[in-house]
């Protein structure tokens, strides 16, 4: 796949596998077209050229944004049920199915509140209800955490992964934290500096399921692994730096 | 000294009242040409004296007639021609200018043209109601949807969703928003348009009544009738006021 804004090519030749029930990030540095990618893969962009086939229908294919993009004018209950009406739930079994998920999201007693008025962390995980409530079986993350305080991260995170784990649900995640994709990822993808980005490498994380998001960045593997990226994705900037003077 | 702003509306109270008894006071030592400056009482007389014979009635109907004409009228044209000229290029283009130009000028010089085309029966004065209001809701509608939130419209396609999804759960909503938010604004013009209509030329209304009282010399009339558009725009600012507030609950 190549993606272009109409000028050079953002990313260029860009493959990546995800096995059924795994978790893949995607790293690179700012302006490697990493939410190009996504945004293509979900059919938000077109290629310049190439396809952008994930093998399932748009229906099981979902997407997390930084936003949260919930609709302001919509309760908690009737963002998700939307989602679900969308693929065809009929109204009463979407509401059900809309209190269900806020449930298991830890959000009991907020099905009637207005975005706007449930903090950042809450307004994340109705986003997260939404998706999951469609049962998909890939889930593409665009940052989709890094508009969240420290706190609020990692015990959002924490049900995210305890969530996709248990309803074997693949994610591509796209993020420029090292730490945040070894911890959460079973491979990580590194992608060069655009433009022309490339796929540099792809590494395979040892850390064995299931999986606590903090606890895992002590595993011996850990440090290693996020040493030997680093490494990488710096020779890489600096090469292109290089190329470019 | 630091003010309690819960108590704002005691102070101003009663800087009223004192305001007023001064002026009565005035007006009671011969202080004050009552043929320009009646006293509070003659003002409030000249009040109790439209009510109390009825005859006020079917000049209120008259302006509400038409004031509620001309904003139901210009916020359906509004909303409209801002949709279609958001979604067609081609009417944008031609209305753009046509629009900008209408809210460049004070509407109201249009009255004696109404007067002319319509004659001096309501449908003048809705016609002046309706202008005011539909260039405000046209530019409140246009611009808005230019600028619904990008994000929202991804987020709905990657759920799924048609442009007939968009429509209803994006694009609908936004716009009442916009339309509710500029409500009041509308409302005033709407008052604006009718009454001024009736100055030019009517035989009913509180405009026309306003006119009388000019050509009369009657000022505790005059501001009787003042008072009384006060009170009524009043009223229905505080029921658009709820409106919004219920409506645009989730803000």
């Amino acid at each position: 796949m190549t993606l272009s804004y109409g000028g050079e090519p953002v990313l260029e030749g860009a493959s990546l596998d995800v096995e059924p029930g795994q978790f893949v990030s995607l790293v690179g540095p700012s302006g490697s077209g990493k939410s190009s990618l996504l945004r293509a893969v979900i059919g938000l962009q077109r290629p310049l050229s190439g396809t952008t086939d994930t093998g399932l229908p748009a229906n099981q294919v979902g997407m997390l944004f930084q936003d949260d993009a919930l609709l302001p004018w919509k309760t908690a209950r009737e963002n998700v049920a939307l989602g679900l009406r969308l693929i065809g739930v009929n109204s009463q079994a979407a509401d059900r199915e809309a209190d269900i998920w806020l449930a298991r999201l830890g959000l009991t007693g907020f099905e009637n509140r207005y975005p706007r008025h449930v903090s950042g962390g809450q307004r994340k995980r109705i986003a997260l209800a939404q998706v999951l409530a469609r049962k998909p079986k890939l889930i593409l993350m665009d940052e989709p955490f890094a508009s969240l305080d420290a706190i609020v991260r990692s015990r959002v995170v924490k049900d995210v992964v305890a969530l996709v784990e248990s309803e074997g649900i693949s994610v591509l995640l796209v993020t420029h934290d090292l730490e945040e994709a070894i911890s959460l990822s079973d491979a990580v993808y590194l992608l060069g500096q655009g433009p022309r980005a490339h796929i540099i490498q792809r590494y395979d994380v040892p850390i064995p399921r299931p999986r606590d998001p903090v606890k895992s960045r002590l595993h011996p593997a850990f440090t290693p692994l996020h040493a030997k990226l680093w490494e990488d994705l710096s020779k890489e900037v600096d090469h292109r730096a290089e190329e470019a003077a | 000294m630091t003010l309690n702003p819960q108590y704002a509306w005691v102070r101003r109270l009663i800087a009223l009242a004192i305001f007023l008894a001064i002026w009565e006071a005035a007006a009671r030592a011969g202080m004050l040409n009552p043929i320009y400056v009646p006293a509070p009482g003659k003002i409030w007389l000249a009040l109790v004296e439209l009510f109390g014979d009825g005859r006020i009635w079917p000049h209120l109907e008259a302006t509400f007639g038409a004031a509620l004409g001309g904003l139901a009228l210009g916020i359906v044209v509004g909303i409209a021609l801002g949709i279609l000229a958001a979604l067609v290029p081609l009417i944008a283009e031609l209305l753009e200018p046509i629009m900008t130009l209408l809210n460049a000028i004070p509407r109201v010089i249009l009255a004696p043209l109404f007067v002319i085309w319509l004659g001096i029966g309501i449908a003048s004065k809705i016609a002046l109601a309706f202008i005011l209001v539909t260039v405000v809701i046209f530019f409140t509608v246009y611009t808005g949807i230019k600028q619904v939130d990008r994000k929202l419209v991804e987020r709905i396609v990657t759920l799924g969703g048609g442009r007939l999804t968009l429509a209803r759960h994006v694009y609908l909503p936004s716009v009442a928003a916009w339309v509710l938010g500029n409500l009041k604004v509308a409302v005033g013009f709407a008052f604006t348009g009718a009454v001024v209509g009736e100055f030019v030329a009517a035989s009913r209304g509180l405009g026309y009544l306003l006119g009388f009282a000019q050509s009369t010399y009657n000022s505790a009339l005059m501001l009787a009738l003042v008072l009384l558009i006060m009170v009524v725009v009043l009223i229905i600012f505080a029921v658009a006021g709820k409106l919004e507030k219920y409506l645009l609950r989730w803000t």
